[in-house]
């Protein structure tokens, strides 16, 4: 019943000299009900705009918001039952948690006031913060701030959450507990979520589906392993996964790939996957990058180590072709795993891992392919 | 097709934005309307009261329009004395307030004890009227007054003076009273901008070796340009008004070595009833005040400070 | 820095130079607190001091022998009712131009329009524009209007108006520059819950615009209080005379009575050094904008 629907939305803002700014620019999106849609991308982006118009807090220039099928561009932010978590938390500072949290009902609804109050209190319950009820904002960390937050949008039970970079203040161990608790609250709720985030890492743990946007433009809509493992471009490719993937201009002559410091021979499968475009960018996943000490077929390359970053678990290892370059990739392998910079070791990039782009439009023209051993089916 | 929907799209009145600004309306609108009435409104009426040339009892004539009040200007030696002086106190009175006022902040800003005390004290002239502060430095600068006493105390008696007699020293003696009125107000101005100076310039200036004056004049000061403006635009502005302090201190003829616009305006409008001159007068002051703060507004708009 | 270095037994030399320069320092400021309050010691000892003794005495003198109170008594029967007037008119007048700022810079800033910046570039400007160029339409306006012919008071109505409208434009640039460091979030979220402009601004922004009422209520006090020009063109009636008016027709008619005139002053200025002493910060904050 719920599902949001953005039909080309597009926001242009004019600027004071006339000039013309297109933030979003025909973005089409679908999200279910009880679904968990996070919408990715660098800042800049018009991932938050797109939020803020899905909110009413600002206009939309052309297209058409849905909600349960009706459209809601010209409905006021409070009459498109929704609840919005804001960067700043956007708590009230003169009020309690409980005047916080009661606010909405109050402002919104008819509600009777011991109804108001069980219901706050419920949801405080659930979120662990009923002891802080008569607190005020100030008095909290960080992490209470969050929950009041979160508890302000769930009391008003609303067709879709909006939550615009909820856990960017913060500190990195709570952001990790907060992500796996939002979801489990999410989950526990069933309601339908836009959860707008610039850190990849939310994106792919947290999502039932991510969207990717940049400049405006929607690059990308599918689950975490789809971006990943198929990614529709090189930006996508680039922005998720970390350390991001590593990208080699090549060009094409017949079955081989030629980069100036190696050549890749391709299977006539792969090769006639690539149609006539000829010049190319190959990509290859740190994580799929074998290090080996012997040479042994031909995707297997003579390389330097530069750097070693160890991560503990893993070590990621900063590559060259060539003793003396600057010019690294980057190769990530188990975290016992020795080497040491300037060793030479034999990388080896396996066909079946290898992603090839259009290097003009940045298009996908191959992404790799997944047998069941390389992407398990999640066990319970 | 896209146009078309664009043009579907600003005719629909019911916008969000356009909501906005309807819904808004009453929070600005009375304020703004009062504003519009008694600051715009009346400027406009007093420029075209200054070409009616309506002096004496009864109303303007405003039918018969006339530059006359103007082409007068030039030859009124009243009038020409008066630019002279409002000039030379607002440059005088500017120049010497910010100078006062940066070294107060420079002293107040030395991590001192009892800081909010020596504020507190040296802002205190900003809180007077300029009626009761005229009426102090009245009696510092008469003949008896607290500065010719102590002149005379300090064996300096030849130099004790009848302050406000003299027309060699009227003007003077109003600027240094005005520069203690108002140079704690730059003092607040400059420590503000002080403050936000971040300490690490202090410290990395430190680090490059750089002695205290060094700091402060490479470092410090330069970086106080916005303080020095605003004041600047505030103390110049209210150079240009000063009626009430110079009105109280010698009444509406102070003569011609004291003698402002602000003053000269007043008494040709209220005391001789040349209306129509006051206005035109009021004109040339308005006009003046707008040199000042149009750059201003101008610059604070760029900058995106409104 | 300096007590941290009188603290420890060793001096260097670059210590005790520091602590020279330190005495220096304090030495400066205590001259300059002299300066700065010598015109109103001046006024201080006079005050208190009978015909004799002011004409016999310097001012720098305290006022020992020939001390009387007698100046004060005076002065202040003379200004008592111009000190009501004065109240009457002010406390209005700064209440109704703090709130007007308030809410005319809540639907400057707070709710987005086109235009708006336009409408603050006249209220910036109005804020320093020289009072000169409105003073004959002024009186015009008001001899107009009439309010003086309805009711004997009626002057002192009309000069609580003016100050309300001449103050509205520093009113709300002060609540402006306030407003605008307010997070925008705020009002969003309010929004979202549903309120109205109005129910956002009565919940969340006026309780939250209590510190910059202070300022402002503290600025226009001082301002309208000690406000001496818009009082002398458009009050004529004695019995509607503010005290600045009044304390200078005081100083006008007992021109050589220093000590009635200091006394006057004294307790003309009273109400503003109480609030500045009362409120100092509140006050310095008002003046910087």
């Amino acid at each position: 019943m719920a599902d949001l629907q953005l039909d080309d939305v597009t926001k242009v803002f004019v600027e004071d000299d006339g000039n013309e700014i297109t933030a979003v620019d025909e973005v089409s999106l679908a999200i279910d009900d009880g679904e968990f849609l996070v919408l990715v991308g660098p800042s800049g982006c018009g991932k938050s705009t797109t939020l803020r118009m899905v909110a009413g807090l600002e206009t939309v220039s052309d297209g058409a918001i849905r909600l349960g099928g009706s459209v809601i561009n010209d409905a006021k932010p409070a009459e498109r039952d929704i609840a919005m978590v804001f960067q700043s938390y956007a708590l009230y500072p003169h009020m309690t948690v409980r005047e916080n949290m009661s606010f909405g009902l109050e402002e919104s609804t008819s509600m009777p006031d011991d109804e108001i109050a069980s219901t706050v209190e419920d949801a405080a319950t659930m979120l662990g913060i009923d002891d802080l009820l008569e607190r005020k904002p100030d008095d909290l960390s960080g992490g209470q701030q969050q929950r009041v937050a979160l508890g302000r949008a769930i009391v008003r039970d609303p067709e879709v959450f909006l939550l615009d970079e909820p856990l960017s203040n913060l500190d990195a161990k709570l952001r990790a507990q907060m992500r796996t608790e939002l979801q489990r609250l999410q989950e526990d709720l069933g309601v339908a979520t836009i959860y707008v985030t610039h850190d990849q890492t939310e994106a792919m743990t947290m999502a039932d589906k991510i969207a990717i946007l940049n400049d405006g433009q929607l690059q990308q809509v599918g689950t975490p392993l789809e971006c990943y493992h198929e990614p529709a471009n090189l930006f996508v490719a680039s922005f998720i996964g970390e350390p991001s993937m590593n990208f080699f201009d090549v060009s094409r002559d017949g079955e081989t790939l030629v980069h100036d410091d190696f050549t890749y021979e391709l299977t006539s499968a792969v090769a006639s996957e690539l149609g006539d475009h000829d010049e190319l960018v190959l990509g290859i996943r740190p994580e799929d990058i074998e290090l080996r000490s012997t040479q042994d077929d031909t995707h297997s390359y003579e390389t330097f180590v530069d750097v070693v970053e160890p991560m503990g678990n893993e070590n990621n290892v900063y590559l060259t072709f060539d003793a003396d370059s600057t010019e690294t990739f980057v190769a990530t392998i188990d975290g016992l795993n020795h080497v040491e910079d300037g060793q030479s070791v034999i990388a080896h990039v396996p066909e079946d891992a290898i992603h090839i782009f259009d290097r003009a439009s940045g298009s996908a023209l191959r992404n790799r392919t997944l047998d069941t051993q390389a992407m398990p089916e999640p066990q319970l | 097709m896209d146009s078309l929907r664009n043009s579907i799209k600003r005719l629909n009145p019911l916008s969000a934005s356009d909501s906005d600004f309807l819904e808004s309306m009453p929070f600005w609108l009375p304020a703004t309307a009062l504003v519009l009435l008694f600051v715009y409104g009346a400027i406009g009426w007093n420029v075209i009261i200054s070409f009616t040339g309506w002096s004496g009892l009864g109303q303007p004539d405003y039918t018969n329009f006339t530059l006359e009040m103007y082409r007068q200007m030039p030859s009124d030696p009243d009038f020409m004395a008066s630019l002279r002086n409002t000039i030379a106190l607002l440059v005088a009175f500017t120049g010497v307030s910010l100078v006062v006022g940066l070294g107060l902040a420079l002293l107040v800003d030395r991590k001192i004890r009892f800081e909010s005390t020596f504020r507190t004290i040296y802002l205190l002239p900003m809180a007077l009227s300029f009626v009761v502060t005229a009426i102090f430095w009245s009696w510092m600068y008469a003949s008896n007054g607290l500065i010719n006493t102590t002149l005379s105390g300090l064996g300096l008696g030849w130099l004790a003076h009848d302050w406000l007699g003299d027309p060699r020293f009227k003007l003077a003696a109003v600027i240094f009273a005005l520069v203690w009125q108002f140079s704690g107000y730059c003092m607040i101005v400059y420590l503000a901008g002080l403050r936000s100076i971040p300490n690490d310039h202090y410290e990395a200036a430190r680090i490059d070796g750089a002695s205290t004056l060094t700091l402060y004049r490479r470092i410090i000061i330069p970086q106080l340009r916005s303080s020095t403006v605003g004041a600047t635009v505030v103390l110049m502005v209210f150079a240009l008004k000063a009626f009430d302090f110079i009105y109280v201190m010698f009444g509406t003829n102070p003569g011609r070595s004291v003698d402002i616009l602000a003053v000269t305006m007043y008494r040709e409008a209220f005391s001789s009833s040349e209306w129509a001159y006051g206005a035109a007068i009021a004109v040339v002051l308005f006009a003046l005040a707008l040199t000042i703060i149009g750059p201003y507004a101008y610059t604070q708009y760029k900058r995106g400070a409104l | 820095m300096a007590t941290t270095t009188t603290d420890e037994s060793e001096h260097t030399e670059t210590e005790s130079g520091l602590e020279l320069r330190r005495i220096a320092l304090y030495g400066a400021l205590l001259a300059l607190v002299g300066a700065y309050l010598s015109p109103l010691y001046s006024g201080l000892t006079t005050a208190f001091k009978t015909q004799e003794a002011y004409r016999n005495t310097s001012p720098l003198q305290p006022p020992l022998e020939g001390f009387t109170i007698d100046p004060w008594v005076t002065a202040g029967s003379e200004l008592a009712f111009a000190m009501v007037n004065s109240f009457a008119m002010v406390i209005p007048a700064a209440v109704l131009s703090a709130l007007f700022g308030s809410l005319t810079a809540y639907g400057l800033t707070k709710v987005d329009w086109r235009g708006q910046v336009f409408v603050l570039v006249l209220f910036l400007a109005a804020v320093f524009i020289p009072y000169q160029a409105v003073l004959v339409p002024l009186r015009q306006f008001w001899s107009m209007i009439g309010l003086s012919q309805l009711h004997p008071r009626g002057e002192l109505v009309e000069l609580t108006i003016t100050h309300i409208a001449y103050g509205i434009p520093i009113c709300t640039i002060l609540f402006r520059s306030y407003y605008q460091t307010l997070d925008s979030e705020l009002i969003e979220a309010a929004r979202l819950d549903g309120a109205s402009l109005a129910r956002i601004y009565r919940k969340i922004v006026l309780p939250l615009s209590l510190p910059m009422f202070a300022v402002t209520l503290i600025y226009q006090f001082t301002q309208v209080w000690n406000d001496f020009l818009f009082a002398l063109v458009l009050l004529s009636n004695r019995s509607n005379y503010v005290v600045t008016l009044e304390l200078n027709a005081l100083a006008g008619s007992m021109a050589t009575d220093y000590s009635v005139q200091m006394a006057g002053a004294f307790i003309a200025a009273l109400p503003t050094i109480l609030v500045y002493i009362l409120f100092g910060e509140q006050f310095a904050k008002g003046q910087t904008l």
